[in-house]
């Protein structure tokens, strides 16, 4: 007979399992350490030449017609400050606006009033219906497509672009569901950036989500240069209904038009032109707690520049810098280098310095709230875990034995 | 009558055991499939050679002849990253085709691989590091063994009257950029595609000035491309895009120029780095507006040589420090072009080993990436590249730069594999939610068989 009781059994695995949970820290230290040796290497400026976008609507179905009008809002945000059709990836199940339970067909509104028709005449969605999935969204970050895919669904960036990426969907707790069909997971992202990043496909990422529990997706990022933003804090909802319900329901849509976090951003983004300075810090202060509903976090530890210093314009715009050629130039007198940003040289300390006085300040900031996660799937935790599953089942079927 | 249950067919141990353990039978036969399904294809990276590969920089031979009258002290200083310059003196008599001379002249001119500079002047040796090692520049387009050059002719506005319809597109690209395109061919093919537009409205007022003029100020030029408006070039293919737009404004809005803060300058000409040129074309002041107008090859001649001058700088050709040899016997010198090759050189084995580097990274840093054999094979290809190119790199310069560009196009392939997709990220909970229902209850039934049998069989031999 075996030595001890059922007691004593469940004790033993409640060792195992602390074990396994003291493991696990560790493993998030040591992503700590690897994370803060990458960011201390030597950064440029924002010295992108090209903008990119990356929207996604992960939502299919009518009843999520929001999810579809945050998506185009930006759409049609990138696409006014600048961003060439050719540069944004579009992607979006667009089973709202031919809807057959669409009054007003071909048009997607995102306020009660209808004023802004939002689909327009002029949309181009690159991945459409089933195509919206998360194999396909890697695929796209990653650069890793068919041979045979169109250059229009490609994002065909190099290290001087600036990429926006918007997603907006059903989520949760580090994950967002793609058409009630699969999920990406905060990991996922993180891999994808991490790639681009070894590639060379970026200079600086902007991200935004809006979902449920928004902020743990970018829990999870390790890449450098990453600017990210999300709509709700961990366990909380984001919303379409925000406490003004102007915003929530369209009685002739029947349906809600658009969730708050994104609908304050665009009308944000509305007072925003080309030729702008508002800077990403004033997006952030621009949120409002009580208007939203939810906690909008914002992670810039890993962005190396000032938020104060860096444009809307630099991640929403076209075209960075224009060099005019004189007139009366020869062959030999091809024209100057372009000038460099004097302020972005020493814009990486003193960013570094200014994190750590920024911690202590707004509400809705929450820089590195967020435990890192271990980079590489650590082996021994998943054995540890399996060994703990494995015996607990035999636990239980020894008692179920004994008690014949 | 009644049977003992113990002489029921099927309740004879020997069965019973036989039937349990036919299921375990079962159990074992499946692993190694389960295995096998369920485990990634990921085949081991000549990682040692990548890492090798990554240590190793290539150094390019360049030769300098010097005349009996140019000292050699000038140049010591030239020797600096990537180049290994090798300096004989004249008597040596190493006239190799790919030898540098420099010959003492008043007047200074580079004629083929030769340079005329006045001797002992002290700035010989940045004359000589500017043509040999030129530094690059930021508005320079990544390489790319294909481009495609998109000329467009808009019209702001063609029914305000004084449009021009059509222009000479195919002598002047024939005249100005077949040289170009017949030089440049061991580094890039180009294709090249035209099109004429009559409605491309901008997206803003240009500024009226005091004399009844138009312009732009230095921030307009970075909004002038109106890209939701215009439809610049075909997406036919994936190779990189270089613009060229002649820009004919609105009669309403013209004549149109570039302010800047000098106003003696009157330019029309901008340049968008990585992205190409615009050329503001405001036709002569007696043209006849109310007629369609088409430009002759005559009138294209200063808009195609700013353009073929704009398409060199973009391509990251190296200026000269001064004019060539009159007149020039062909658009770029043999010191620009080997300049430029040796460039791209170092950057595309600078880059391969880049990317084969963060293949082999990636790969053991995301454990669920499959590796499968065109990747393999890539990357072998391409470190095989890399070695030619190390070989070649004493023998040929076109043949070094053939080999670089191949490992980089090589190790790219392999990197953008579509293959080697991570599978998604899954947490612990949902395997053990995944696994649990499908093993827990078909397995602790079947363990506790077992356990019973053995239990069953040790009591009746103790017996």
């Amino acid at each position: 007979m075996l030595p001890f009781s059922l007691p004593q059994a469940l004790l033993l695995w409640l060792a195992l399992w602390s074990t396994t949970v003291i493991s696990t820290n560790i493993a998030h230290e040591d992503t700590v350490r690897n994370f803060f040796s990458k960011s201390g290497s030597s950064g440029s400026g924002s010295a992108h030449t090209n903008n990119w976008a990356v929207l996604v609507c992960a939502s299919r179905y009518w009843f999520n017609y929001r999810h579809m009008a945050n998506a185009l809002g930006m759409y049609r945000t990138v696409k006014r400050l600048g961003i060439p059709d050719s540069n944004i990836i579009l992607m979006l199940a667009d089973d709202a606006s031919c809807n057959a339970r669409n009054k007003f067909p071909g048009s997607v509104y995102a306020n009660p009033g209808r004023h802004l028709d939002l689909y327009g005449d002029n949309i181009e969605v690159d991945y459409r219906g089933y195509e919206v999935t998360v194999e396909n969204f890697i695929r796209v970050l990653t650069g890793r497509v068919d041979s045979s895919v169109p250059r229009s669904k490609r994002l065909l960036t190099d290290e001087r672009s600036n990429i926006f990426v918007y997603m907006t969907g059903h989520g949760g707790n580090e994950f967002l569901k793609f058409q009630d069909n699969e999920e990406i997971s905060a990991h996922d992202i993180a891999d994808a950036f991490e790639q681009m990043y070894q590639k060379k496909r970026y200079n600086e990422i902007f991200f935004m989500i809006d979902t449920c529990q928004a902020n743990t997706l970018y829990s999870k990022f390790y890449s450098p240069n990453v600017l990210a933003t999300g709509s709700s804090m961990i366990d909380e909802s984001s919303y379409s209904a925000s406490p003004i319900p102007l915003y929530a329901n369209d009685q002739d849509i029947g349906v809600a038009v658009i969730d708050a976090y994104t609908h304050y951003v665009l009308q944000f983004m509305e007072a925003i032109n080309k030729t702008s300075h508002k800077t990403m810090q004033d997006l952030f202060d621009s949120y409002d707690v009580n208007k939203i509903g939810s906690h909008p976090g914002v992670r810039e530890d890993l962005f190396k520049r000032r938020l104060d210093k860096t444009l809307i314009t630099d991640f929403f715009g076209g075209i960075a810098h224009a060099e005019v050629i004189s007139s009366e130039n020869d062959r030999s007198l091809l024209p100057d280098p372009l000038p460099v940003d004097e302020e972005d040289g020493e814009g990486s300390t003193a960013a570094a310095n200014a994190r750590q006085h920024n911690s202590s300040t707004p509400a809705v900031r929450s820089v590195q709230q967020w435990p890192l996660s271990g980079m590489q799937p650590d082996i021994w935790r998943d054995a540890r875990s399996w060994i703990c599953m494995l015996l607990f089942a035999f636990l239980i079927g020894w008692v179920s034995w004994r008690e014949k | 009558m009644t049977t003992e249950p113990a002489s029921v067919f099927h309740q004879k141990d020997a069965l019973r055991r036989s039937i349990i353990a036919s299921y375990w039978f079962v159990v074992f036969l499946a692993l190694p499939l389960w295995w096998n399904t369920t485990s990634i294809h990921r085949l081991a990276l000549p990682v040692l050679r990548v890492h090798s590969h990554a240590q190793h920089h290539v150094r390019l031979p360049v030769h300098i002849r010097l005349t009996s009258n140019v000292s050699s002290a000038h140049l010591k200083s030239l020797v600096d990253a990537g180049l290994d310059v090798q300096i004989h003196s004249d008597e040596e008599g190493l006239g190799t085709e790919s030898t540098y001379t420099i010959i003492d002249s008043p007047r200074s001119f580079v004629d083929g691989r030769t340079l005329h500079y006045p001797a002992n002047h002290h700035h010989l040796s940045d004359v000589l590091s500017s043509l040999l090692a030129p530094v690059s520049s930021s508005r320079d387009i990544e390489y790319s063994p294909r481009y495609r050059l998109a000329f467009s002719l808009l019209n702001e506005d063609a029914a305000a009257g004084g449009a021009i319809v059509g222009w000479d597109i195919s002598r002047a690209i024939q005249k100005y950029f077949s040289p170009i395109s017949k030089q440049l061919a061991v580094l890039h093919n180009f294709t090249i595609e035209s099109q004429v537009q009559f409605h491309a409205p901008l997206a803003f007022k240009p500024t009226q000035l005091q004399d009844g003029t138009f312009g732009l100020t230095q921030e307009q030029l970075t909004l002038f491309v109106n890209s939701a408006e215009w439809s610049l070039s075909s997406s036919a293919s994936n190779d990189p895009v270089l613009h060229f737009i002649l820009f004919v404004p609105s009669i309403n809005q013209s004549p149109l120029r570039i302010l800047s803060s000098n106003s003696s300058s009157s330019s029309t000409t901008f340049l968008l780095p990585q992205w190409g040129t615009i050329l503001i074309y405001n036709p002569p002041p007696l043209h006849d507006t109310s007629q369609p107008t088409q430009l002759l090859l005559s009138d294209l001649d200063p808009i195609f040589q700013s353009f073929a001058d704009q398409l060199l700088a973009l391509l990251g050709v190296p200026a000269l420090p001064f004019s060539p040899a009159n007149p020039p016997n062909a658009i770029l010198t043999d010191w620009q072009l080997d300049a430029l090759m040796r460039r791209r050189t170092l950057e595309n084995a600078q880059k391969a080993k880049d990317t084969l580097q963060s293949i082999v990274n990636l790969v053991d840093e995301i454990q669920n990436m499959p590796v499968e054999k065109d990747v393999r094979d890539d990357v072998v290809n391409a470190l095989n590249e890399l070695d030619e190119m190390y070989t070649s790199s004493h023998q040929s310069l076109t043949r070094t730069l053939q080999h670089s560009a191949r490992a980089l196009t090589l190790a790219s392939r392999a990197f953008f594999n579509p293959s080697m997709l991570a599978l998604l990220y899954f947490p612990a909970e949902h395997k053990y939610a995944v696994y649990t229902p499908l093993f827990a209850s078909a397995m602790i039934p079947m363990v506790v068989t077992v356990l019973r049998e053995v239990k069953a069989w040790r009591t009746e031999r103790a017996h």
